[in-house]
Order: C-alpha cells, then structure tokens, then sequence
C-alpha cells in the first residue's frame, strides 16, 4: 500500500481537476483551495519520498501485455530515481507557488476561475506523468497532456482573439516536434526492443552508429517542439498570451524543460555512448543557434514577458547544447536553477503587471522601484541570477555549461559567453527601463506594492534563486543522480563569464542611462525594426510555409485530389456511369407493350431451343 | 384415305382462317376467320377420335368466346388499324417462323417418323406396351374401351363399333381429376365474378 | 398416312400464327383472339399426343382432360381480358396497343 503511495502524484492533481471541472465549476474559491492542496500535498509527498522515506517501488500497471514477454509489452510504471524524484521537487515546489501566487494574480479577473486551476491541476498531472514516466510511451502520454493543458492555459481568454491564435500555434508548432518524437519512439522500440528506460542502456551499446543518430534525432525533435527550439521556436513567445503564473509555471520553469529533461534522461538511460557524434553536434548547434538568436531578438522587445520569453528561449538553448556537449548534469543543473530565477521573473513580472493595470510596455512603467521595493527587489535578485553575477544560482549553473562546453569544444564555448553577455545586456535594459526614473503612464503612476498571495511565493522564489546554486543546497536537490555542485573556481571561464557580464551592464547602462529616457534610443533602424519582427521567421511560416506549402501548394494538391478523383471519378462519375448505363438500358423498359410481347416471344424462342435441342447437354 | 384427305383439308382451312385472322384489318373479320379456324381444328380433332372435345371447341371457342370478342368489337366500335409497321411485323412473322421450324424439326425427328427410317417402324409398333411416337397413330378398339366400363361400372357391356369417348373422358374427369375439375369450376367462377366487377363502371364516390 | 409428326406440326404452325399475331397486331382485341388461337393450337398437340401415347386400343385420356382444362381456363379469360379491355377502352378511348405506353412512366 505504501508502496503504491507515489502514484499519488498523478492521481491527485488529476482527480483534483475532474472535480474543480465538474463540480465546482461555479466556486472558483473551492476550485483554487483544491487544487492549492493537491499541489501542496504532491509537494509534500515528494519531500516526503526524497528526505525521509527509503526507496520503494510502485507497482507497474500492465497495460498492453503483448506476446507473453513483460519486457515486450507496455507498461506503466513509475521510475523513482533522483533524477525524476528531485525533478518532481522542482515542478511541484514552483506548481504550489505558482498555484498561490495565481490567487492573487486572478483576482478580479472575470473568466471562469475553476477552469483555470483545472487546466493547472491537469498541467501538475501532466508533467508528473512525463517526469516519472519509466518508458518512452507514458513519456509520450504526458507529453500530449502538457500540450493539451498548456492549449487550455494559453488559450485561457479564449475571447481575446491573440490568445486563441497563441494557444492554436502551440499546439501546431508542437504537434510538428511531436511527429518525429513519435517515430523516434517507434524506431526506438525497433531499435532497442524495449521501450523502458531501464532495459535501454543494456542495448545501446549493439545497436548500429547510424541508427542510433537516427533515434536520438527523432526524439530530439520532439524536445525542438517542447523546448521551443529553433526552428520550432514561435510558439513560445506567443503562448505569453496565457495569464503569467502559467507562464512561469509552464512556459518558463517546468514544460518546456521537458524536452531538455527527456533528453538527459534518454542520455542517462541509453548511456552517453548512444548520443553518436553526428547526433550530439546537431543537438549541441540547435540549441547554441536558439540561444544567440533568441538572445538578440531579446534586446529589442518592449513587452516585459516577451522579453522572459525570449531570454527563455536563450536559456533553453544553453540547456540544449550542455547535453549536445555530453553535459547532462550541467543541463539538469541550469534546468534547475533556471526554473527558480525564471519562475521568480515571470512572478514579479506578473506582480508588476497586475499592479501597473496589465500594462505589459516597459517603456509605459519607468519609477516602479519607489512605488513597489518588494517586488522589484525579488525581481532584481532573479535577474541577478539570470545575468550570472556571481554567487548567485545562476552563476554556477552557468558556469558549469561552459566549463563543460570549454572542454568539448571552445566555439560553443564563445557562442555561450557572447550569449551571457547578451543576457545581462537585456535583462538590465529590462530593470533600468522599467524600475528606474519616472513613470511614463498612468498605471505605473498609480502601482501598489503586491498582495502578500503574490509577495509570498516571490520571496521565497528569490531566496533558492540566490541560495540553489550553493553546493549544499545542489548537492540534495539537482536532479542528477550524484550531483557534485562545484564551486566558485578562478579560471578561464570565471574571467570570461565576467567579462561578459561587466560588457553587457556597461553597455546597457550607456545606452540606457539610469532610467531616463522615454524611448529605446537603439529602434528605429533597420536591425531594430528585424528584431521587433523578430528576425522575420514568423514571417517567413506565415508567408512561406502557410502561405504558399499548405494554402497554396498543399491545399492545391488536396483540392486537386478532390476535385478530380472523389468529386470527379468517384461521385460525378459514378453518378455520370449509372445515368449513362441506365439511359443504355431504358430503351429496353419502354413502355411499349409490343416491344415486351416482342422480347416475351424471343424468350419463348430461346427457351424452347434451350430446352428441346440443347437437352442432351 | 379418306381420313388423309380430311386431315389435309381440314388443316389447310385452319391454317388459311388462322392467317386470315392475323391478316384482315377489319376486328370483325378477324374475329369470323377465328370462328372458321376453331370449326377447322373441331374438325381436326374429331379425326383424332376426339368428338368430346370437339364438340367443346366448337360450342365454346366459336360459339361462346367468339360471340363475347363480337359483342366487345361492337359495343366499341372499333375502327381498322392504321398500317402496320414494316420492321414490327417483320420481327414478328421471323420469331414465328423460327418457332414454327423449330416445333417441325421437333416433329419430324421422333422415332420412326422420318420416312427414311420407315423400316424400324414395325419393330417399334411390334412391342404393344410401349407408346410409339413416331409412325402411324394406333388403331383404337372399342373392346378395350368395354373392358374399361365393365371395370367401372361393374356390369356387362354391350358389344361397341366404336370408342364412347364422352363417358370414358367423364370417367377420368370424375375420378382421377375430380379435384383439379373442382378447382377449374371455381377459376371459371372467379372469372365470371371477376369479369362483372371489372366491366361495373365505377361510382363516383 | 396421318402420323402423330403431321399433328405436331399443324399445332406448330398454327401457334406460329397466333404468335405472330399476337406481335404483329395492334389492336388488342385482335391480339386476344391470337392468343385463344394459340391455345387451341396447344389443344390439338395434347389430343394428338393423348392418341399417340395410348396403349391397347385406347388414348389416353389425360391429355384430353388437359385440353379440356385449357377450354375451361381459356373462356375464363377471355371473360376476364374482354372485362379489361373494356375498361381500358373506357379510360383511353382506344384499344391500341401502341397507346399502353405508361409503365415507363
């Protein structure tokens, strides 16, 4: 019985969620409390598991028994090890402050509230599937759920058109990544002959070079599509239309880290050995390219999420490409500390836009320092650790993803640090611009210190995102199985990473002074106009890929298709061969009565000959 | 002899009013050539020993449906046909034709009916149980025909000259085809049922 | 000599005939007599053949019931087709088979 206690973790936010959906779709109140709970309670449990109790193990459900061989078939288990376990402390430890902090963001917000912590709890009961999934199948089950939940959470103000377009794009784009994912699951089973993430590592190593970089291919492309990777990449800022606790929850600290969670636990399963050369480098550019780009269209946007969302994307990229570079525990370790600092941000970025009147525009708020020093504070230390000042989180984990790029290869090494740099030259254009000097606007002017339901998760947010990064706070918590947190080193990447960030707060504070200036000096050019267009690529699926693959040239041929064989041949035509035929044959019905004593007689001939002469036959 | 040459006038003048029925354009002209047509045929089936039934051609084909077709073509008035179509009636005459060459290929190809073959003939006539199809027609006794009322009736016959063909068609008529002789009796009464309610003009409501 | 082979094939040409009549023509009272003249054709292939199967002196007599039987069902209908003419001719005005040209309707 005890045994079987971490399938909570699945049921509970998901019996939570059919009962806020179904019978408190009228209370909002008791909707949230459930779901406050559940989530609390699934924190709880996970405590419970990593800190008290000993290793168990749940029993599995055999679900497809197939061919009499347990191995064969599919099951559904769950695999508690510390990478899941620690991993599931990070999901629900942000899911229960993101769920409080919601309390206070949603409050005098008209839409059905109960849907909104349904789509939370069912988001919670997702992504434990995903994390303690122990085979590629179930993986794939949760994998289609968070899409799903994040649908229902970005397309929340469903009557905003933005959002409903927002929610319908991720799941499209998602859907793209999820092909290949799926034919890597089959080829993985193919290939391996088992789908749990157990019985991979046995057999990896017998498996061909060129089909292994086939496998990890194709489910790397389902971590493209959940990771926002480059080309798969537009969703995320869009999915910015949900409300911005989902943001945090989802589009920045826990979902589309999935992708990157998969792909260390496939490198740990299928041993590093399985990531073939070939393989490792493609993984390692995509996300080195997504971290540049995204890091460049970072510095010209004006919507505060926006700018999260793309420093997101950057930062999915550096996750991306630790585990190109062999690096799982790097990757796990920014993973980690990036959910705190990126929750964190995304919470005081949604504390700032309730309090400005869900004003977004950082050039329309300026001053807010004076008028909310809590929540500015929280939101500076967040971006402390994003920029990687040392001593923070983020410092660490950062350093480790270029200690470990250092020694792979030194090009994604620089492409890391001119990144870095990047990063702190937005993020402090982001604070200057938005916390300093005078409010531009009517709700900055006006702007209150936030609610204690949103200061509370805040605070403690700020403090693992200062304090996550320490050895003796890592050491329990990343998720990687012996992780060893190293210290601060004095090295080349220490200097570089510095250096980094002292070009990019120069920078950005001569560009942007302290505050003062009530444009961005940096628009108006032609690279500002690229980048607030964000470098066209939208454009280009708009105009290319929908505009003329699928309306033109796909829908062509399907229309074509249509027109020709099932309008044409096959409902025309055959209609066209019945009349044709029957017009052929209706000369026979005519009506005449002679005709048809004619035929009777003919008939009577041939039976009769029939009869009499053919009679021996 | 005599019965040869009756056959071949008897069934030239069938075969000539027959014609004449299809042939006349006038519907009661048809319907008299019927008449002599069916009195043809009586004639023919009396040479076949069948009085009965000739006198029951007679009485009812020329008599009875022949003055049923007359009072109908009268009542209605009918004009002559307009001309035939040529294609029609040649459609027509070839299927007949055809038909006619068939039933006489039928005919002439029986046992020991082909002249050429004449010689088997009294083999096949020898064997007295078997019928023979082909060759002559065989010879009627009116002896047997007393052996059959004495079997019925249970008493002695006098000596006959010729076959009392009337009592022994009542006999099987009586016996054997009791039943389907009932069941005709009351197809003949659903006709004549039949016939008043179809000819009734119908009331208006 | 009159075998059963010149019976048959009277019978023959005189359905013939009927039959002919009976596509050629278009008057449908016509047309019925050809049908009766068909049928009494059939009757002297029966009494022909009722002659010719008899045995020890006699014909048999169920061909001759037979005929007799197409006798009796003949005038039944020709009551009955006369009746139907009639009321064709009633509907229609005519008795042309040409003009029985609704069933394709």
């Amino acid at each position: 019985m005890m045994n079987n206690l971490p399938w909570l973790f699945l049921l509970l936010p998901l019996v939570v969620a059919a009962i806020d959906w179904l019978c408190f779709s009228k209370c909002p109140r008791t909707a949230a409390t459930l779901s406050i709970l559940s989530a609390a309670a699934t924190f709880a449990l996970c405590c419970h598991l990593l800190f008290c109790g000993g290793a168990c193990t749940p029993d599995a459900y055999n679900w497809l028994p197939c061919g009499g061989d347990a191995a064969k078939g599919l099951s559904m288990g769950l695999l508690l090890d510390d990478l899941a376990l620690r991993m599931m402390l990070v999901v629900t430890g942000i899911g229960t402050l993101v769920h409080i902090f919601s309390v206070g963001y949603m409050k005098g917000d008209t839409s059905n509230l109960s849907r909104y912590f349904a789509g939370l709890s069912i988001f919670m009961f997702s992504m434990s599937t995903i994390v303690l999934a122990d085979n590629l199948v179930m993986t794939f089950i949760g994998w289609e759920m968070v899409g799903f939940s994040s649908y229902l959470l970005i397309g929340h103000w469903f009557h905003k058109d933005s959002a409903a377009d927002a929610a319908k794009k991720a799941f499209i784009t998602n859907r793209v990544g999820d092909f290949g994912f799926l034919i890597g699951i089959l080829m993985t089973a193919g290939a391996f002959g088992t789908l749990q993430f157990a019985g991979m590592g046995a057999v990896s190593a017998q498996v061909a070079p060129a089909v292994l970089t086939a496998v990890v291919l194709f489910l790397f492309c389902g971590a493209v599509g959940k990771s926002a990777q480059f080309p798969l990449h537009v969703w995320l800022p869009d999915a910015m239309e949900g409300p911005t606790p989902v943001s945090a929850l989802i589009h920045a600290a826990t979902m589309v880290a999935a992708g990157v969670y998969m792909l260390v636990r496939l490198q740990v399963s299928m041993g590093a050995g399985a990531f073939t050369e070939t393989a490792a480098t493609v993984i390692a550019s995509v996300g080195a390219i997504t971290a540049v780009m995204a890091a460049i269209i970072a510095t010209q946007q004006d919507d505060i999420k926006r700018v999260l969302a793309y420093s997101t994307l950057s930062q999915l990229g550096y996750m991306v490409m630790a585990v190109g570079l062999l690096a799982g525990e790097a990757a796990m370790f920014h993973l980690y500390t990036h959910a705190w600092f990126k929750a964190l941000l995304f919470l005081g970025a949604g504390a700032v836009i309730v309090c400005c009147h869900h004003e977004q525009d950082i050039w329309k708020m300026g001053g807010l320092a004076k008028r909310m020093p809590l929540t500015v504070l929280c939101f500076i230390l967040g971006t402390a650790a994003l920029i990687a000042i040392p001593g923070t989180s983020g410092f660490f984990s950062k350093e480790a993803i270029l200690d470990a790029a250092l020694e792979k290869s030194p090009v994604f090494f620089y492409i890391g640090a001119g990144v870095a740099a990047l990063t702190t030259f937005y993020m402090t254009r982001l604070c200057l611009v938005a916390f300093l000097g005078k409010a531009r606007d009517h709700g900055a002017e006006h702007a209150k210190e936030a609610s204690a339901w949103m200061l509370l998760p805040l605070i403690i947010l700020a403090v693992m995102a200062v304090i996550a990064g320490y050895g003796f706070v890592a050491d329990e918590l990343v998720p990687f199985a012996g992780f060893h947190a190293h210290g601060m080193e004095i090295g080349t990447p220490f200097f570089v990473s510095l250096g980094a960030l002292v070009i990019g707060l120069l920078a950005a504070v001569i560009v942007y002074g302290c505050g003062k200036r009530s444009q961005d000096p940096l628009a108006g050019n032609c690279i500002s106009t690229a980048l607030r267009k964000r470098l066209y690529i939208d454009c280009f699926y708009d105009k290319v890929v929908i505009g003329f693959f699928q309306d033109k040239l796909l829908a062509g041929i399907i229309e074509g298709v249509d027109t020709a064989l099932i309008r044409g041949i096959l409902v025309q035509g055959l209609a066209w061969a019945t009349s044709r035929v029957g017009k052929l044959l209706s000369w026979i019905q005519g009506g005449s009565l002679r005709g048809y004593a004619l035929v009777t007689g003919l008939g009577l001939v041939v039976v009769v000959f029939l009869f009499v002469f053919f009679h021996q036959f | 002899m005599t019965e040869t040459i009756l056959f071949y006038v008897f069934a030239v003048l069938a075969v000539i009013f027959a014609i004449g029925v299809v042939a006349f354009r006038n519907p009661v002209t048809s319907a008299m050539n019927m008449a002599l047509c069916f009195a043809a045929t009586a004639g023919i089936l009396f040479g076949l020993g069948a009085q009965f039934l000739g006198i029951v051609q007679i009485i009812v084909y020329a008599g009875a449906i022949l003055v049923l077709f007359l009072f109908v073509v009268m009542m209605l008035d009918l004009k002559n046909e307009e001309t035939p179509n040529f294609i029609a009636n040649l459609c027509g005459v070839v299927v007949a034709a055809i038909f006619a060459a068939m039933v006489t290929s039928v005919a002439i190809h029986l046992p020991g009916a082909c002249t050429c073959c004449e010689g088997d003939q009294p083999a096949l006539a020898a064997q007295d149980d078997t019928p023979v199809l082909g060759g002559a027609l065989p010879e009627l006794k009116p002896e047997a025909a007393a052996q059959v009322m004495q079997h019925v009736t249970g008493q002695e016959q006098p000596a006959m000259n010729s076959i009392p063909d009337t009592k022994l068609l009542g006999i099987a008529l009586f016996s054997k085809y009791s039943i389907a002789f009932t069941i005709l009796s009351f197809g003949l009464l659903a006709g004549a049922v039949g016939a008043v309610a179809l000819s009734r003009k119908l009331r208006k409501d | 000599m009159i075998t059963l082979a010149h019976y048959l094939i009277l019978s023959g040409i005189l359905f013939a005939i009927g039959l002919a009549g009976v596509l050629i023509r278009k008057n449908i009272i016509v047309v019925f007599m050809c049908l009766e003249m068909m049928l009494s054709a059939a009757n002297v292939a029966l009494v022909a053949f009722s002659r010719a199967q008899g045995t020890h002196g006699l014909p048999v007599y169920d061909g001759q019931v037979m005929a007799l039987f197409v006798v009796g069902i003949a005038a039944a209908e020709v009551a009955i087709g006369l009746a139907l003419i009639v009321c064709m001719f009633r509907a229609r005005r005519t008795v042309e088979s040409t003009a029985l040209n609704t069933m394709k309707d």
